[in-house]
C-alpha cells in the first residue's frame, strides 16, 4: 500500500478529525437504533464496541452514507457523506455481510472493485491480493473459498484503491487465529501509514490490542470514548478490584479494611483477597507498608479490571 | 460503467434461467408455425390480436423481461452485495444505466428472435413484416425493462406486483378498457409495429404513432429517472 | 417479669435463578409439523411481519373478491332490468364459472406465494434448523404443502361465499333463491379443493427447484399463460380425439374440468374446449395425475434432505 503522510497519533488532539458525527440519531419507526451520538474520528485505529443490537452497524452505515440519519449530520473530510459519491473514492468500506459474487474469481472481483473506483493498474490489484496473502487462490471463483478467504478477498477489494479511510464492520468474522494475527498486523501497518481506520468487533481483546481509541455504544448511545484505560479512570464511581494473595489473608484483610483508600475487602474461599478501592495510587503505597509492618508476605497483587472487557462489562450493565 | 454492465450480464445469464426464457420465447413461434400449417388458418387480424398482441407483446415479452430486469437490482439487494456498487465514486446513473442495458441485452435477443421468427412464419417470409414485429418487440423489451428495473429497486416483491400488472393491466384491462391502452406498453408496441409497417394491425387507431413514440420516451426516461432517484435515496442493505 | 423473650422465627428462601433443565413434557414430531404448518400459513398471508408483507397476498384476495362482487352485481342488475326469468335465460356466470374465470389469479397467487415457503429457507440455510428438530424432509415438505393448501382453499372459498351472499341479496326473493340453489354451496366447496391442491402442488414443485423466488413464479405463470392459446389453437385445428387430448394439456383448465364434473356442466371458460367432451373419469384421472405425480416428485426432492 502507498504510504500516506505519517501522522503522530499520540498527540491526536492537534489533528483535525477525519470523520465527524454530530448529534446523530436514527430511528426506524418506533425503534431508536442510535440516539444523539457525537464523536470525532481521527487518523489511527478507532474501535467501535457494543453488545448485539447496540447500534454499531447502524452507526457505521451512517458513517459510510449507506443509510441516512434521522437527525444530526455525518461529515467526512468536512463534507456530508450521504449522497456524495465522489467522497467514496477516498473510503474503503467492508460491510458485515459476507456474501460475495460466488461465480466471480477473486482477482476479477478485486479488479472490478478497483475499476469502479478508477484504478486500472493491474499492479494495484496484485498488491491488494498479495497484501491479504491470497495470490494462490485469486484465480478461483469466490464461491469455492472458505469463509476466512472470502473475508480477506473482500478486504483486498476494499484496499485496492488505496483509500485514506477504512471502515470495517466485523472484519474478523470467520478468521482463524493465524489469520487474526495477520490481519492485526495489516491494520497496524495501514494505520502507521496515516490512514483512518474504524472497525467494529465483538472481540474485546483484539480491539484492546489494536485500537488507539475506543467508542463504546450501548443501547444506541455513546457510553464512553477514548483510551480505555482513561475511560476506566473516569469511572470513578466504581471502585477498582485488586487481587491480593498473601500468606495470612484474614490478618491482612483485617488490617487493609482500616485503610482510608479501601472501600471494602472480600475474602474468597481459597484465601485470596479482593480489595475494592477508589484510590489505587494510595493503595499501592499503603499496602506494602501494611504488609511489612504486620510481617505478612505478599505473593501477588494484581488489578482485576484493568482491561477493556471489564470496562465494557461495567458500562453495558450499569 | 463497463464493469457493472459485465457483472450484470453474468448475474442474469444463469444456465437454467436462459433455458426457461428460451422455452417461453419459442412458444409464439411454435403457435405461428402451427397456425399457418393447418387448413383453416386464422385471418391476419385474428393472428395479430391473438399472437402478436395477447401472447407476444402482452404475455411472453413482459414475463421474460420481468424475470430478468427485476433481478438486475433485486438479486443484489437480496444478496446484500449492492453496496459494492453504490460505494463506488460514480454518479448513480452510471450504476442504473449499465444495469438496465444489461437487462435489455439479456432478454432482448430472446424476444427479438421470437418476434422475428413469429413474423417471418406468419407473414410468409415477408422480411419487412418480420422486422416490424421485431423492432416493436425490442422497443417493448426496453420499456418493460425500464419499468421492472425500477420495480426491482422499489420492492422486494417485484415479481408479485409485476405479475399482477401483466395479468390485470396488460392482459385484461387494456383489452377491454380503451383508456387503459394509452398507458399500456403492450399497445405502445402495437403502435410501433403499425408505424414500422402500416399493414400490421391495419385497423389500429387507438392513438397515433407520434403519441406512441412520445409515450415510449416518457416511459423509458421516466422509469430510468425514477430508478436513479430511488438508488440515490434508498438505504442500501 | 421473668422468662425468655419470645423469638419470632422468620422464614426465607433463596431461589436458584440460574440455568434450569427443562423437565416439562416434550412434544414430538406432530408438534414440529404443526409449527411448520402454522408458520407457513402466517408467511403466506404476511402475518407476523410488517404491513408491507401483507399488501401483496391481500391484494390478490381483494382482486378475487372484486371479481365475485362484480359477478353478483351484474346478476342483480340483470334481475332488476329484465326480470328474473329473462335473466336466467342469459345464463350469466355464477358459482360454477367462478373458478374458471378467476383461475389465472389463483395461479399467479400460488406462483408468487408458494416460493416464499420454500425458497428463502434453502437460500438462507434456515432449512437446516428445521431438520435438526424431530422433523424429516418429508415432514417439512408436507407441512409446507398443507399450509399453502389451507390458504388456497380459504382464498378459493372466500370469494365464492361473497358471490353467494351477493346473489342472495340481489335476488328479488332471497330466501327462495337460497332454497333453490343451496346445492351450489357444497359444490363450490368441493370444487375449490382440487383447484387448491393442483395450484399448491405445481407451485411448490417449481419452487423446489430454485432458490430464487422470481424464476419459480415467472416460469409457472408463463407455463399457465402460454399453454392456453397453444393447446386451444392446436386442438381446434386438429380436432377429433387427438384434439381432445391436446386440449387436456391446457394446464390452466385441468382443475376447472374437475369443477365442471362437480357442477355437472361446463363453465364459460371450458365450454368450447374439446377436452370438455371427455368422460368425467378421464378428466378427474388427468387431474389426479397432474397433482399426484408432481407431489411425488416434490416428496422425493425433500425426502432425502438432512441437516
Amino acid at each position: 500500500m502507498g504510504a500516506l503522510p505519517a501522522v503522530d497519533t499520540v498527540t491526536t488532539n492537534d489533528v483535525a478529525p477525519v470523520i465527524r458525527v454530530d448529534h446523530v440519531s436514527r430511528w426506524f419507526g418506533s425503534v431508536v437504533a442510535v440516539s444523539d451520538v457525537t464523536f470525532d474520528v481521527k487518523p489511527g485505529i478507532t474501535g467501535l464496541l457494543g453488545p448485539n443490537g447496540a447500534g454499531k452497524t447502524t452507526l457505521l452505515r451512517m458513517m459510510t452514507g449507506l443509510t441516512g440519519t434521522s437527525d444530526g449530520t455525518v461529515t467526512v473530510f468536512e463534507e456530508p457523506v450521504r449522497r456524495n459519491p465522489p467522497l467514496y473514492g477516498r473510503m474503503g468500506v467492508m460491510s458485515e455481510h459476507e456474501t460475495v459474487y460466488g461465480f466471480m474469481k477473486g482477482r476479477d472481483f478485486v479488479r472490478m472493485m478497483g475499476r469502479l473506483r478508477g484504478v486500472t493498474d493491474e499492479a494495484a490489484v496484485d498488491k491488494a491480493i498479495n497484501f491479504v496473502d491470497l495470490a494462490d487462490a485469486a484465480h478461483r471463483p469466490m464461491g469455492t473459498y472458505s469463509r476466512g478467504m472470502r473475508q480477506r478477498m473482500r478486504l483486498a477489494g476494499t484496499l485496492v484503491h488505496d483509500p485514506e479511510i477504512l471502515i470495517l464492520d466485523e472484519p474478523l468474522n470467520g478468521a482463524d487465529p493465524r489469520q487474526r494475527v495477520h490481519f492485526q498486523t495489516l491494520l497496524r501497518q495501514l494505520a502507521a501509514e496515516g490512514r483512518t481506520i474504524v472497525l467494529s468487533s465483538h472481540i474485546l481483546e483484539e480491539v484492546e490490542q489494536l485500537a488507539d481509541t475506543v467508542l463504546l455504544i450501548v443501547n444506541g448511545k455513546l457510553a464512553a470514548s477514548g483510551d480505555f484505560r482513561a475511560i476506566r479512570v473516569a469511572l470513578d464511581e466504581r471502585p477498582y478490584h485488586v487481587l491480593v494473595v498473601s500468606d495470612s489473608p484474614r490478618e491482612l484483610a483485617a488490617a487493609v479494611v482500616k485503610l482510608e483508600s479501601v472501600d471494602a475487602v472480600n475474602v474468597d474461599p481459597d484465601g485470596t483477597l479482593v480489595v475494592l478501592s477508589r484510590n489505587v495510587r494510595d493503595l499501592q503505597i499503603e499496602l506494602p507498608r501494611l504488609a511489612q509492618s504486620a510481617a505478612i508476605s505478599l505473593r501477588r497483587v494484581e488489578p482485576l479490571d484493568d482491561s477493556l472487557e471489564s470496562v465494557f462489562g461495567y458500562l453495558v450493565e450499569r | 460503467m463497463l464493469p457493472i454492465f459485465s457483472l450484470t450480464l453474468r448475474q442474469l445469464s444463469g444456465k437454467w434461467r436462459l433455458t426457461i426464457m428460451s422455452v417461453l420465447a419459442l412458444l409464439p413461434v411454435a403457435i405461428a408455425v402451427l397456425m399457418v400449417s393447418f387448413d383453416g388458418a386464422p385471418t391476419v387480424e385474428e393472428f395479430e390480436v391473438a399472437v402478436l398482441s395477447s401472447i407476444l407483446a402482452g404475455a411472453i415479452s413482459p414475463l421474460v423481461v420481468l424475470a430478468i430486469a427485476s433481478a438486475a437490482f433485486a438479486n443484489e439487494i437480496e444478496d446484500k452485495t449492492l453496496a459494492n456498487l453504490t460505494l463506488a465514486p460514480v454518479p448513480r446513473w452510471q450504476i442504473v444505466l449499465p444495469k438496465l442495458l444489461a437487462a435489455i441485452c439479456v432478454s432482448g435477443p430472446f424476444i427479438a428472435i421470437s418476434a422475428f421468427l413469429t413474423g417471418y412464419f406468419a407473414y410468409s417470409a415477408d422480411i419487412r413484416a418480420a422486422l416490424a414485429v421485431t423492432g416493436s418487440a425490442i422497443i417493448g423489451v426496453a420499456l418493460y425493462s425500464s419499468a421492472f428495473v425500477w420495480l426491482g429497486l422499489k420492492t422486494t416483491r417485484a415479481i408479485g406486483y409485476g405479475l399482477l400488472y401483466i395479468v390485470l393491466w396488460e392482459g385484461f384491462f387494456s383489452s377491454f378498457v380503451m383508456g387503459v391502452r394509452l398507458f399500456s406498453v403492450r399497445y405502445y408496441s402495437i403502435a410501433w409495429m403499425h408505424g414500422f409497417d402500416e399493414r400490421r394491425f391495419a385497423g389500429f387507431d387507438d392513438f397515433s404513432f407520434g403519441l406512441a413514440v412520445v409515450a415510449s420516451v416518457v416511459v423509458f426516461g421516466g422509469f430510468s429517472l425514477l430508478s436513479i432517484r430511488r438508488l440515490r435515496h434508498m438505504d442500501v442493505p | 417479669m421473668t422468662g425468655q423473650p419470645e423469638v419470632t422465627k422468620r422464614e426465607g428462601t433463596v431461589f436458584d435463578i440460574g440455568y434450569q433443565n427443562y423437565t416439562g413434557p416434550r412434544e414430538g414430531r406432530n408438534r414440529a409439523r404443526l409449527s411448520v404448518i402454522k408458520n407457513g400459513v402466517r408467511t403466506s398471508l404476511g402475518f407476523g411481519r410488517g404491513a408491507l408483507a401483507k399488501v401483496l397476498p391481500w391484494l390478490f384476495i381483494g382482486v378475487l373478491v372484486f371479481i365475485a362482487i362484480i359477478m353478483a352485481l351484474v346478476a342483480g342488475a340483470a334481475d332488476r332490468l329484465i326480470g328474473p326469468e329473462d335473466a336466467e335465460q342469459l345464463n350469466l356466470p355464477s358459482h360454477s364459472d367462478f373458478y374458471g374465470i378467476a383461475s389465472i389469479i389463483f395461479f399467479v397467487f400460488a406462483a408468487v406465494g408458494a416460493p416464499e415457503l420454500l425458497c428463502p429457507d434453502r437460500r438462507e440455510g434456515v432449512i437446516n434448523l428445521y431438520l435438526v428438530r424431530p422433523l424429516t424432509g418429508s415432514d417439512y415438505a408436507f407441512s409446507r404443502w398443507l399450509a399453502f393448501f389451507m390458504v388456497m382453499v380459504a382464498v378459493a372459498w372466500l370469494p365464492q361465499f361473497i358471490l353467494l351472499i351477493g346473489l342472495i341479496m340481489g335476488d328479488p326473493q332471497p330466501v327462495d333463491y337460497l332454497l333453490d340453489n343451496w346445492l351450489d354451496i357444497p359444490k363450490f366447496l368441493a370444487a375449490g379443493i382440487p383447484l387448491a391442491a393442483y395450484t399448491t402442488t405445481l407451485a411448490l414443485l417449481t419452487a423446489a427447484f430454485t432458490t430464487r423466488r422470481a424464476y419459480a413464479a415467472v416460469f409457472l405463470v408463463g407455463l399457465f399463460v402460454i399453454t392456453t392459446p397453444f393447446t386451444t389453437g392446436l386442438a381446434s385445428e386438429i380436432g377429433g380425439t387427438a384434439g381432445q387430448w391436446i386440449s387436456m394439456f391446457n394446464l390452466s383448465n385441468i382443475p376447472v374440468h374437475v369443477n365442471d364434473v362437480i357442477f355437472g356442466e361446463p363453465s364459460v371458460i371450458t365450454r368450447e374446449a374439446p377436452a370438455a367432451e371427455l368422460s368425467a373419469w378421464i378428466l378427474v384421472g388427468w387431474f389426479l395425475l397432474w397433482t399426484l405425480v408432481p407431489a411425488g416428485v416434490l416428496w422425493v426432492r425433500y425426502r432425502r434432505l438432512t441437516p
